[in-house]
């Protein structure tokens, strides 16, 4: 992981003396509640140049230049764009000032076509015409040599190619300030070095770009210059050629010195907790997996490729075909209809405020969820019991605020998924499905949940569903790429070339 | 000056009561303007909904009578409403309920009181239950939107109603009139003391109270509870969700039977079209004015049903179309969604913009 | 003989009662459109028919009098818009207070007009097309407000296909966030669905006093609104597939009229249970087909205000 996958065109373009920014924030700030998202920002867009906002989740980037797109309006401060100031009352004061913006979850309508999609909002007159909306539309992918087939309707589209269409918009709108929010979280490595490419293209053309990441390396081999944001404040800006290490970069960000390894011992490998055999239904094609008690084994992919579909069949949310999912030795359906509360499975999963936790609930509430046959009596629960256990939780993984009456809303994310694995690891499970457990954490946040998996492994096996590479590699003992429905490769991360491996796996590429 | 909303931080304590009383302010003072739009004092008319309501112990008796069928009802909605599963359906499974007592009334007259009854509210559950079974079935398996499976079977319990009180149960003896002959005295749900609050009144209490620990204090309860939040964390969690929508609706829907039984029985005496008066929609104001809370619901259907007492005053000392207590309902109901915005924002004044 | 003395006058009268179902399936497919769900729409066809009625009453003019229902239905409308869009108040909940408040308006105000009579719209033959052997007796020897109707759900179709309004009222009823990022107003949008979903409600209130009959008796609507809600759903919103469902119901209202006419043996109350009973029918069949994915994908929900 230490290489940089990425290769620059050319070197950093060095900021010419005297250029005049396009953009500039003047001590803006915005608060959410009694959270100041951003406090008194000031920063400077150039033209033609790759500025990089790098800061960890929850460190204000994506508020930030929201509010730079016309979605949020700040508190206090200026924004300035050509030396002029202006105000922004909704998205379309933006686009019209030249600024557009690519949000991380694809302001996309599904059920729409990409030409649809492409002039919502600039159609050019009151009456349209589907031939040529498209026909427009092509010609300007074609003119940027992008394609996509512009008629087809966005739902039938793979992520990377929503991403072009969310480009084509921006293209369309002659914006000339472009903002990527996390744009390479569901790509693969290919098609992040093809977005790069294009982003250098554009700036050649004069545009600016915004590349908001949490990941370094992406950060120094894209960027012209570097903001780090940290808690709503920017803590630096740099050049890229000036970084000595990813270290140094990193502790900047995080505001610590970060061990960005785990110390991972092996632990002895015990009886398979699961085994899925020839699985094919479902989405999935001929899926073999096992995972034995003492190991971690990790799943990865670009989103949608199968992982979905897998976590539901193995949690139990959908049913899979007959004899080929076993649990702790036993068939699907039989460990199902017969499973217990404890020392058993449990799922971890990507939804914490939706799925795995009520939002409109307390804490004890949210802790019987799952554990709730164990505070019954007969018919009854106990719920004095759950409370105190409730309240010992809290104070052992250091649950903020403090309360059992808390409602699991009121939960910042990094608090909300130590409840969560509070409450799965009281279950003492021999099998534990996690899935992306430590996306939207702070660094100690995200140390202390792979703390508690690693140790999780003296008592149980654990499936790690992750799109971070990073902890796909700390934490598992192997690693299943998966690709349309099946998995490609199964690779022990003891041997070096692992890393370099799953790239090309995870955009289908066999040796 | 400009405004600004916010969400909150913390849930508004006493918000959902100063919304209510505020919203019942509105209401009233938009009935006033109604009033005068009829040519009447508007003044006097709201003194005379007030003495009708609650202005002497016969107005409280019959606030008191009519809570009965309306805090039943209530219940079954509100614990459907609480899964977010939508019965609009407690009219129809009102009438059902009803047509079950009588079915049982009917047909073994002769049994003293401690034989019948507990057959008639056996009927009455059953069949209250199914007809909100139905639509429970209907939403599992073929995924038919039960807002209108239930409101549709209202109409259909209705002119079953109909279709029994003028055809096979009629009395010969009623020179035509479309009614059920007279229960036998073992099918009456008596008075108690002298006054014309009925035994029922006990059941409610029963029933209301053991809803309620039920509710809070069993494992099926939590689970109920715990559906509330979506089908998709009852899955996570490993809850019968299909099994407990079931449940739920039966219940639900036996709730409002033994409402229709207990108005027959010790209202009406009797089965007859007039026994269908609309609790049943107005059960759905109440749910939700109450938050779906058993004690709340208990206060609100002795409130609705206090205002319906007083616009039948209205209607006799002023003419006032019986259709005033219906928008009433209604615009409170309408009020107090609106003014639902202010328990998770509130408005604040914004701060001046920097450069300006 | 059978043909011509009982059928055609039947698929005649089955065009005229589905029409005011027709008019409001439109207007509720229009509100669902923008991502609203409106169940007060037997309560704004209520309002509507009452106030149509009254404006035809006062002033003698049946146009005036059908301009004044879709007024109604739009104005009535507006508070559903203010409380779930403004208010983001629970949209079922709004709609059933809708209803309530709408039917106790209508009979409230209506009592002293209950069993008058108003001028409306008579059938004529239309020119020509008339002529046409079935169909014209069929389609083309109706009133003029039915001949409205034949030409709503061509304007709905192009309004959707065909504009950009359409095109942004789509896509703020299947995403309002990518709406907003693209610049439009979602909510301003949304109100516009409600509204004019409203008014075209009111229109089929409206027919119901002016057409359907020419007086004014409580309970009008019975139950037509909730028809058309399920028939949203039949026609996966979609308005060729609206104008089937709508037909169908009025040919089933107009038999069983016709059967207790004629004096059948079956009693009357089972009869009117008919449309209710074809309702969760063509609920059942809609769901049988599994066409989920047609509705707009942001039906029901709010719209958050981001601060």
């Amino acid at each position: 992981m230490s290489e940089l996958r990425y290769v620059r065109p050319a070197r950093v373009r060095p900021l010419p003396e005297g250029a005049v920014p396009v953009v500039r924030l003047k001590e803006v700030t915005k608060r959410f509640g009694k959270v100041v998202a951003n406090n008194a920002i000031t920063l400077d867009i150039h033209s033609g140049r790759i500025k990089a906002l790098l800061g960890e989740n929850g460190a204000g980037k994506s508020t930030l230049m929201s509010m730079l797109a016309g979605r949020y309006k700040p508190d206090s401060g200026t924004m300035e764009v050509d030396g002029r100031p202006v105000r922004f009352e909704s998205s379309k004061d933006a686009i019209a000032a030249g600024i557009g913006m690519v949000y991380q979850n694809f302001m996309l309508v599904d059920s729409m076509t990409v030409a649809e999609n492409v002039l919502l909002g600039q159609e050019g007159g009151f009456f349209i015409n589907p031939g040529e909306m498209e026909a427009r539309v092509d010609a300007l992918a074609t003119e940027y040599g992008l394609a996509v087939d512009v008629s087809a309707r966005i739902s039938d589209l793979s992520m990377g190619e929503r991403q072009l269409v969310e480009i084509l918009k921006l293209l369309y709108r002659k914006s000339r300030i472009l903002i990527f929010d996390e744009p390479t979280a569901v790509l693969t490595p290919e098609e992040t070095n093809r977005l790069f490419e294009a982003l250098w293209r554009m700036t050649e053309q004069g545009k600016s770009v915004i590349f908001i990441s949490h990941k370094l390396e992406e950060v120094i081999a894209l960027a012209d210059e570097i903001a780090i944001l940290r808690r709503g404040r920017i803590e630096g800006e740099l050049d890229p050629t000036a970084i000595e290490s990813k270290a140094e970069l990193a502790s900047r960000m995080v505001g610590k010195e970060v061990l960005l390894e785990v110390d991972r011992q092996p632990v002895e490998v015990g009886e398979p907790v699961l085994e899925i055999k020839g699985m094919t239904g479902l989405g999935l094609t001929d899926v073999n997996l096992e995972v034995r008690q003492g190991e971690i084994v990790a799943v990865v992919g670009v989103a949608g490729n199968g992982q979905k579909e897998l976590v539901e069949a193995v949690t139990g949310l959908v049913k899979p075909p007959v004899d080929t999912v076993f649990i702790m030795g036993q068939p699907w359906r039989k460990f199902f209809a017969e499973s217990t509360w404890n020392r058993s499975m449990c799922y971890i999963p990507e939804d914490r405020l939706g799925l795995a936790t009520m939002r409109n609930q307390n804490l004890v509430d949210n802790l019987l969820l799952t554990t709730r046959k164990g505070f019954a009596r007969g018919m009854w629960l106990d719920k004095r019991r759950a409370e105190r256990d409730t309240e010992e939780l809290i104070r052992k993984y250091d649950i903020r605020p403090g309360r059992i009456h808390a409602l699991a809303w009121q939960l910042s994310g990094g608090n909300l998924q130590k409840a969560v694995l509070a409450r799965e690891l009281y279950r003492q499970p021999r099998f534990i499905v996690a899935e992306q457990p430590t996306q939207g954490l702070d660094v100690s946040a995200t140390e202390e949940v792979w703390r508690r998996l690693l140790d999780a492994r003296a008592m149980a096996g654990v499936l790690l569903v992750t799109g971070d590479l990073g902890e796909a590699l700390q934490l598992a003992d192997r690693i299943a790429v998966m690709y349309r429905g099946r998995i490609l490769g199964m690779l022990p991360t003891s041997e070096a070339e692992t890393a370099s491996r799953i790239g090309p796996l995870m955009a289908g590429v066999l040796d | 000056m400009a405004l600004k909303i916010r969400k909150r931080d913390e849930p508004w304590k006493w918000g959902a009561l100063v919304i209510f009383l505020g919203a019942l302010l509105f209401s009233l003072g938009v009935s006033c303007l109604l009033l005068a739009g009829q040519g009447k004092d508007a003044l006097h008319g709201m003194f005379i909904l007030w003495e009708g309501s609650f202005g002497n112990l016969w107005a409280l008796e019959g606030a008191l009578l009519k809570a009965i069928p309306l805090f039943l009802c209530s219940l079954g909605v509100a614990v459907a409403f609480r899964m977010q599963i939508w019965n609009i359906g407690a009219e129809g499974q009102f009438a059902l309920g009803a047509i079950g007592a009588t079915w049982m009334a009917l047909s073994f007259p002769g049994l003293p009181w401690y034989g019948l009854m507990p057959l008639m509210f056996a009927m009455a559950f059953l069949l209250g239950g199914a007809w909100a079974f139905i639509p429970a079935v209907l939403k599992l398996k073929l995924r038919v939107n039960e807002i209108i499976s239930t409101l549709m079977l209202n109409y259909i319990a209705i002119l079953l109603l109909d279709y029994l009180v003028f055809g096979v149960w009629k009395d010969p003896t009623s020179f035509g009139f479309p009614m059920t002959p007279e229960f036998t005295s073992g099918a009456v749900i008596a008075g108690i003391g002298s006054s014309r609050v009925h035994w029922g009144l006990l059941f409610c209490a029963v029933v209301g109270v053991g809803l309620w620990a039920f509710m809070r204090f069993t494992r099926l309860g939590f689970e109920l509870k715990a559906s509330g939040e979506g089908a998709r964390v009852a899955r996570y969690a490993k809850i019968r969700y299909g099994l407990l929508t079931m449940f739920v609706m039966g219940l639900s829907g036996g709730f409002a039977g033994w409402a229709g039984c207990i108005e027959t029985s010790a209202v009406l005496n009797r089965l007859q079209p007039s026994l269908m008066v609309g609790y049943g929609y107005t059960a759905i104001v109440v749910a939700w004015l109450a938050r779906l809370e058993p004690l709340n619901i208990a206060f609100g259907a002795f409130l609705l049903a206090a205002l319906r007492v007083g616009v039948e005053n209205l209607q006799l000392e002023l003419q006032i179309p019986a259709a005033f207590g219906v928008i009433m309902e209604g615009m409170i109901l309408l009020t107090v969604l609106a003014g639902q915005f202010f328990l998770t924002y509130r408005i604040e004044r914004a701060p001046r913009e920097g450069g300006e | 003989m059978l043909m011509w003395e009982f059928i055609i006058p039947l698929m005649a009268a089955a065009v005229q009662s589905g029409t005011p179902i027709l008019y409001a399936t439109l207007g509720e497919m229009m509100t669902e459109k923008g991502g609203v769900l409106n169940l007060g729409v037997e309560g704004i066809m209520a309002v509507a028919a009452l106030a149509a009625f009254v404006t035809s009453f006062a002033t003698g003019s049946p146009w005036l009098a059908f301009l004044a229902g879709g007024t109604a239905g739009l104005a009535f409308a507006s508070l559903h818009a203010f409380v779930c869009i403004t208010c983001l108040g629970n949209q079922v909940v709004s709609g059933l207070a809708l209803t309530i408040l709408g039917l106790g308006v209508s009979t409230f105000l209506g009592v002293p007009y209950v069993g008058l009579a108003a001028p409306g719209f008579d059938p004529f033959a239309f020119p020509l097309l008339s002529s046409i052997p079935v169909l014209g007796d069929i389609f083309f020897r109706q009133d003029m407000l039915v001949y409205i109707s034949f030409v709503i759900p061509f304007f709905f179709w192009f309004f959707f296909r065909r504009t950009s309004l359409g095109l942004h009222v789509a896509a703020t009823g299947e995403m309002p966030a990518a709406a907003a990022a693209a610049g439009l107003k979602p909510v301003a949008l949304r109100y516009f669905a409600v509204l004019t979903g409203g008014f075209l409600i009111g229109l089929g209130g409206a027919y119901l006093s002016l057409a359907y009959t020419h007086l004014w008796t409580n309970g009008l609507s019975g139950g037509r609104g909730w028809i058309a809600v399920a028939l949203v759903i039949f026609a996966f919103w979609r308005p060729g597939r609206a104008v089937i469902g709508a037909y169908l119901f009025g040919g089933v209202m107009a038999f069983q009229l016709r059967l207790q006419a004629m004096g059948t043996h079956i009693p009357s109350s089972l009869l009117l249970m008919l449309p209710y009973l074809l309702t969760i029918l063509v609920l059942i069949l809609s769901a049988w087909r599994g066409r989920r994915i047609d509705a707009p994908a942001a039906l029901g929900t709010n719209i958050e205000p981001e601060a």
